[in-house]
């Protein structure tokens, strides 16, 4: 592949150096930012074959490349773009699979948490890969 | 442009090589099915950048390869993959058509039980359709199941 370099370890002049183990393993192994309302579909992502849309506030996020086991880490927001959305979160889902990541998403009013299909969802895995 | 010869690379790698070098596709297709009678009808929808590396080819491998780790991660006491490098080293699919494309799709991210038999009952329990025969708006979503007059009905699942 052109352009590609092989080191173990960067260094800078006066800061120090980093193993390049730390960019490798501390770098996003896939994320994508989709409309959860409507129909659901990416806007941009990396490493994402599809989404499914289980129902209101669920999906199913599908690798392309898999992650290596389903000890993985996830994060996620979702809003629908009002000053509302300080109770809107990303619940991961309780079936772990290293082929996919399950989610849903809730607003909470008052202290009740219900689902709902936010009109702009974000995820990010970072992990290893298979 | 001509696809590097990826045989051996990374998956990641090509797909990062995908992202920076094509230009992505969003299909208008959707994939309905339903896995279980007691739950509403699943909607597929394919992410445009994998689409535009199946349309160019060369870089997606077999999809049975994802089949193979499937196997693997169903084994009792599974911990982590040991044959990822099945996704790298196997000789990658040429270029799909949008169709050929969506069929991939459906047999690695939907249930196989549901491809397999997708026509074994009194209805389909997969639907491919245009984004535009989906509702128009998400009304009573966890009801929507695929209609049982396809035929006759322009709207999939309602």
């Amino acid at each position: 592949m052109a352009g590609k370099i092989v080191a173990d370890t960067l260094e800078h002049s006066t800061a120090g150096s980093v193993d390049t183990q730390f960019v490798v393993n501390g770098s996003a192994k896939a994320w994508g930012h989709m409309n959860g309302s409507g129909t659901p579909a990416y806007g941009d992502s990396l490493n994402m074959a599809s989404i499914t849309d289980n129902g209101t506030g669920n999906y199913t996020q599908a690798f392309t490349s898999a992650l290596a086991n389903v000890s993985y880490s996830a994060s996620g927001t979702n809003g629908d773009g009002s000053a509302q959305t300080g109770g809107a979160i990303c619940n991961r889902s309780a079936v772990y699979a290293t082929g996919s990541y399950g989610f849903t998403t809730t607003f909470t009013t008052g202290s009740t948490p219900a689902a709902y299909d936010p009109s702009d969802v974000s995820t990010s895995i970072n992990g290893d890969l298979a | 442009m001509q696809t590097p010869s990826f045989q051996g690379t990374h998956l990641w790698d090509r797909l990062c090589w995908a992202k920076e070098n094509l230009e992505p596709h969003q299909s208008d297709y959707r994939v309905v099915y339903e896995d279980s009678i007691d739950e509403c009808a699943k909607i597929l929808v394919p992410d445009p950048n994998w689409m535009a590396a199946a349309l160019q080819g060369g870089i997606l491998p077999p999809v049975q390869v994802y089949w193979e780790l499937a196997k693997d991660e169903a084994q009792p006491g599974f911990k982590k993959h040991t044959r990822g490098y099945l996704l790298h080293n196997t000789k990658p699919v040429e270029a799909m058509t949008e169709e050929q494309a969506l069929e991939y799709l459906i047999m690695k991210d939907c249930p196989q039980h549901v491809w397999r038999e997708w026509d074994s009952g009194n209805k389909p329990k997969l639907v491919i359709c245009k984004k535009e025969q989906l509702p128009a708006t998400r009304e009573w979503r966890n009801a929507w199941k695929i209609s049982e007059e396809l035929a006759t009905d322009k709207t999939v699942a309602a």
